[in-house]
Formats: structure tokens, sequence, C-alpha cells
């Protein structure tokens, strides 16, 4: 879109004469293959082109420009003519055609896997990419269709091990998991398998608690286990001890990660995740637990806070843990009015440690100090 | 008349940079105004897929600095027409396909140069095709937009779709109410929003979602508190805005979540004044123009949201900006207003 991360030259580094000329020199041939392409795919005039030639020249400008939307217009122009041959157009596809819809479809998944590696974060890459495994699909046997989705977890895991928390990467890791629990693990099972048949929640899971492993600062990952979470309860079809277990062994997981860093921003993230679903107006479809009282949620509140004011015994300077506790304790507080755990005094010193640690934000403390009347 | 999107040629980095920060706003001026010259660079060939996007933010940009007739009018009406399509689309430059994101821009520009009545002296009906175009783009089972034909959804195409329809005048085109349901599916625990349902919060996302929900005047969805506590940790303590948790800092979030914060009433909870400096350490000072980070290439689009995050936190002799359009306030008062 624009440029990031690019340095600026100085005013001494401007190009020389020599320079200017290659570059004027690689204008005139850029815009030569743009027009030349333009030419071929224009629907305005009455020869179009759309030969395996033409799709060719795409690829050279696609290259040099991933950018350059309308030539991926053009391309998909181009392979719609190429997927369905005149002859072929009116009944239904041949297996032998099989084949070749299938080699356009490897072509172009092999061409944007290349550019991807280069531009990871072009938009019109990966939305070629949908369109060509969707197009393909409508053609191919079922099998075959199912076998491109699936090869996709490689890409997708290769473009996560290069930058871990590239969204783009992740939303098509999503995508490619909707398509794959729409379509059934094999022609004969159509109508037969179960919503759970299909389910991949727990193999997704299951990488999410890879991910983290492998850094627990990818609030990425962390954000789509709060996802799948509520999800795979139900497929599960927990009952409620289950689920207390399931929120028990994240919320022990989470309280050792915070011990262990506590200036993590995206552990703390996925800690509030945990204590909001204990709330009454948590929605059910990011529901963990699903029989809660003000009992279970005391205890919860209780050892949270309690947990939490034990690290300052190490750690004075980390504005979290005073944030955390701020943000809790009105919950408790609503719950149990006596304020046992703590006083109207201690929340004063964490708001007064906020300030001090966390200035830039002093406009939200002030609100803070007065939506708490301390 | 057109602008190059890419990035620009040097003046001097960021250690150079006078000890008495202020907006350089001559060169920003002549930055803006250079960039159709520019010709003889391969970049203004290599973006010229964003080139109607580049013209708003360069317009916009002279109009939030109090020079809005910084570029030739008729020339850039010319421009924004020779890329309308017959289907009430716009494509980013004369022979690009109709796109969303361009035909947004269109409605833009042509709302902030007061030429809704050129448009239908030009092309009849032409207010009518626009919306129709945006409308067709809407998916009537989910509620969100299109790019185009397509298939491609995300939010960022659902908030410019109820932008340019609000513009003129013509969201009874689309069903709102669905709109706004599909927004609350891509809310997260956190209080942000992101592409698509089940998507992570994105400062850029979260700007597309609470601006779209304040032209539905639906803000009372939004938990304030929750998304501006959210909003406010993306300042860094060199003042300057990230988009997402442990990411890096860049002029352009100065856009998407001092704006964001500005609309659900929560500014105040960043330091506006590290913001600005951090702003201003991004200008070029010789050549005008601002880069995603200090001593970085300048380019248009970082430009507009570096000048338009200094009018919201109001920096003295900005023109006022709107925080859900990106547009100058007095142009969006008179636009909607004109509709009342």
């Amino acid at each position: 879109m624009a440029s990031h991360g690019v340095r600026r030259v100085t005013a001494n580094q401007v190009r020389t004469e020599q320079a200017r000329q290659k570059e004027l020199q690689q204008i005139t041939e850029y815009k030569d293959l743009v027009d030349l392409v333009n030419t071929k795919c224009s629907y305005k005039i009455a020869e179009i082109q759309y030969t395996i030639e033409v799709l060719a020249l795409t690829t050279k400008l696609l290259t040099e420009n991933p950018e350059y939307y309308t030539i991926w217009n053009h391309r998909r122009r181009i392979l719609q003519q190429l997927f369905t041959p005149p002859s072929a157009s009116d009944s239904s596809i041949p297996p032998s055609a099989d084949k070749s819809v299938l080699d356009f479809v490897s072509d172009d998944l092999r061409f944007t896997f290349s550019l991807l590696k280069q531009f990871p974060k072009c938009y019109w890459i990966w939305n070629h990419r949908r369109w060509a495994l969707k197009a393909g699909e409508s053609l191919l046997q079922t099998s075959i269709a199912r076998q491109l989705w699936l090869a996709e977890f490689e890409l997708v895991g290769k473009m996560l091990r290069a930058d871990s928390r590239n969204f783009h990467a992740w939303s098509y890791r999503r995508f490619v998991v909707a398509q794959l629990e729409r379509i059934p693990a094999s022609s004969d099972m159509t109508g037969s398998s179960t919503d759970a048949d299909k389910s991949m929640v727990e193999a997704e899971f299951a990488y999410t608690t890879k991910m983290i492993k492998t850094n627990l600062s990818n609030f990425s990952a962390w954000h789509n286990r709060s996802k799948l979470i509520p999800r795979l309860l139900d497929q599960r079809q927990a009952d409620e001890i289950a689920r207390r277990k399931m929120f028990d062994n994240e919320l022990s997981q989470i309280d050792v990660a915070i011990n262990t860093d506590p200036w993590d921003q995206s552990i703390w993230y996925y800690h509030q995740f945990l204590m909001s679903t204990l709330s009454p107006t948590n929605p059910r479809d990011s529901a963990i637990m699903l029989e809660l009282n003000n009992h279970d949620r005391l205890r919860y509140y209780e050892q949270e806070i309690g947990g939490i004011r034990d690290i300052l015994e190490d750690e004075t300077d980390c504005k979290w843990i005073y944030e955390s506790l701020l943000q809790y304790a009105p919950f408790y507080l609503e719950i149990e009015g006596g304020t046992k755990m703590f006083t109207t005094l201690d929340m004063r010193e964490w708001l007064s440690q906020l300030r001090r640690l966390d200035p830039l934000r002093k406009g939200r403390w002030d609100d803070l100090e007065r939506s708490l009347s301390l | 008349m057109s602008l190059v999107s890419g990035p620009g040629r040097g003046g001097i980095t960021d250690d150079r940079l006078p000890h008495e920060l202020r907006l350089f706003v001559d060169k920003h001026v002549c930055y803006i105004q250079s960039l159709d010259t520019r010709k003889d660079e391969l970049e203004y060939w290599l973006t010229e897929h964003l080139r109607l996007s580049g013209l708003y933010w360069g317009l916009t940009a002279l109009h939030l600095l109090g020079r809005p007739d910084g570029l030739p009018r008729n020339e850039v009406l010319d421009f924004v027409m020779s890329c309308m399509h017959d289907n009430g689309g716009f494509g980013a430059a004369p022979g690009h396909d109709a796109h969303m994101l361009y035909t947004i821009s269109a409605v833009q520009i042509l709302a902030t140069l007061d030429a809704f009545g050129e448009l239908e002296e030009r092309v009849g009906g032409g207010r009518q095709k626009i919306g129709q175009y945006i409308a067709s783009l809407q998916d009537t089972t989910t509620g969100t937009f299109a790019g185009d034909e397509w298939g491609e959804t995300d939010t960022r195409f659902l908030y410019g779709a109820l932008n340019a329809l609000s513009l003129l005048g013509l969201l009874d085109l689309v069903n709102i109410n669905q709109a706004v349901e599909h927004i609350q599916e891509c809310a997260n625990f956190d209080g942000g929003y992101g592409t698509s349902p089940g998507a992570e919060s994105h400062a850029g996302q979260i700007f597309t979602c609470v601006a779209a929900l304040s032209i539905a005047g639906r803000l009372d969805l939004v938990d304030r508190d929750k998304l501006g506590g959210w909003l406010s940790e993306r300042q860094l303590k060199n003042g300057g805005l990230n988009g997402r948790p442990e990411k890096k800092e860049d002029v352009c979030y100065s856009w998407w979540v001092a704006s964001s914060l500005a609309m659900i009433g929560r500014l105040h909870w960043i330091d506006a004044e590290k913001l600005t400096k951090f702003i201003l350490n991004c200008q070029d000072p010789e050549l005008g123009g601002f880069a995603d980070r200090p001593g970085n290439m300048v380019d248009v689009f970082h430009t507009v949201f570096g000048i338009a995050g200094l009018s919201l936190v109001k920096y003295a002799g900005l023109v006022e900006v709107d925080p859900v359009y990106c547009m100058p306030l007095a142009v969006t008062k008179r636009a909607l207003g004109k509709l009342k």
C-alpha cells in the first residue's frame, strides 16, 4: 500500500544521470508490458485474447507488480475461459478435463506462493489464492479439491513461521478450516458425516498450543485460542466438570506465564479473556463454564487478585500488575461488598503506582479514579 | 491530474532535525503538488493502482493544511470522472477495473470539492449510479460488503460503503441493520474488532467498525471503556501508536487509533503532546511529506494520516478533521447538512 520501513536516502544520494536513464528504460519496458496485457484483455474490443500466452504475460506483469489488481482480474477471466473449453461447456465436465483444470489451479498455487514469500501482506495475492481454490473446487472431484485445501496448511505453516503475527495468514488459516469443515472427508460420506466428524477445532486448538509454546508473546495465537475453546467444549459436549477443568488448566497455564514474564501484554490480554468469561453477561458463544454462581466467581476473583498481588513481592515496577488489580477489583467488590481482601486504601495505592509508571495514559487514570470513587 | 502514491526521494535524515520541532506546511504542500510531476520514476507507474486514493489523500492533506486550492480543481475533477465505469463504480485510474476502495475515494473527493452537481451534469443520474454500484456489493446473507465482483469481503469495505453512501445521501439503498449485526459478529473480548468474524482485533479494522457504527448511529453498541483501554495501550514510550499488541509504532496508526478514541470520547486517554512530537519527527523537513517512522521514506498515504492525526490533537493552524470520515469537518457538515 505504501512504503513501510524503507529508509530515506539523503539528498547527496540523488540518482546519477546514468541511473536516471536506466530507470527511464525500466519504465518503458514496464509500460509496454502493461499496454500489451491490457490490450489483449480489454473487454471493450471484440477480439479478446484469453489464451495461455496472455496468461503467461499476466504472470510476468504480476511478478513485477502484484498490487496491480486489474491484472489479477484479467487473469481470473482468462482462467475462467480456459477452464471451460467450448466443446465441453454444455455437458458435465468429463473426467479427463480434471487434469487440465488441476494443472491450472496448481500452477496458480505455486505462483501465488512464490509471490507471498516476497509480499506476505499483499491482499490481492491472498485473495487470488482463495479464488483459484474455490474455482477449482467447483470443477474438480471433491476428493481432489479436498486434497488441495488440505495442502494449504503447509503454506500457512510456512507463512506463520516467517511471521507468527501475520494476520492475513491467520485469517487464511481460519478460511481454509471453514472450507474443509464444509467439504465431507470422502464423497460417499456425503450426508452421513456429522458436524463433529468434519470439525477441525481439536486440531486447530492443538496448533495454538504449539504456537504458544514456541513464543508466549504471540497474541494472534492466544486470540485464536479464545475463539476455539467455547466451540471445542460444545463439540465435545463437555459437562460442567470438564468445562471447569478446561478453565482451570488455562488459568493455571497463564498464571505461570504471568509469573515468568509480567511485562508481556499478550499474556495479560489472555488472562483478561478468561476472567471476562466469568461475567454473568458473558455471551453464550464465548462461554467456558455454564453453571457459575457468585460463590464460584468470588473464589476465582480472590484467587487471581491474590496471585497477582503476590507478584508485587518481586516486581514493583510493572504497570500491568496494578492495571489488572484495578480492573478485577470492581468485579470482586460487586459481589463481596465487605472488601475483605483489599481496602480502598490499597486501590488508591495501586492507582498512584499506575500514575507513576504510566504517565502517558494520565487521562485514563483520572477517569478511572472518578469511576471507582477513589 | 493525479498523484503518485509511492515513496519519495530523500531530504535530510532524522539526526539532523532542527531542535525546534514544527510542522513544515509549505514543504508538505510542495511535496503533494510535486507528486504528479514524477513520471520519470518507476514508482510513479508501479503505484498507478492507487492513483485515485492517492488523490484523495493528497487533496485531504492540503485541505487540512489550509490550502484547499493547492491542486487545480478542474483537473482533479476531470481525472476522477475519467476513472468512472458505466456500472457506477470507479477504478484506481483510467483502464483499471471498478472497485469499492476507489469508488469511496471518488465520492470523498467529489464531496470535498462540493462537486455532486457537476457529477450530475457530466453523468445523468450519476449519484444514483454510484449508490447502486455500492449497494450491489452488499452480501445479503451476512450483511457485509465485497470489494468488487470477485467477492473478497472485509470490514474495510463495509465502512467504505457506509461512508460513501452517507455522503451521497443514499444510505437507504442498503440494509444497515444487517451491516451492524455483522460488525457485532466481528467484535472480540478485548472490545476491538477484526476483518471478519473470528479475526484478531486490529486498530485499522477498529477504525472501520467504530466509524461504520457511528454513521449507522449505533455507537451505543461499543464498550467504550474496554475498547478505549485497549486503544490507549497502543501508545508506546516514544509517543507513537501501534496497531496491535507487541507491534512497532507507525504514523498511520496516529489516525486509526486516535480517530477511534475520538469517536468514543476517549482521546484524552493518550498523551497528545508525545504523539505530536512523534508525528512531527516523521516529517521530511527538506522535501516535505511524512514517513511511517522517523528517517524513513515519505509517501502521501502517511502524509495525510500524519496531518490528520495532528489535526485530531488540535495542532495549531490546522483545519479540524472529522474522525469518522477523515475529511475536513466543515466538508462533511456541508455534505451531510445538505441532505437534511
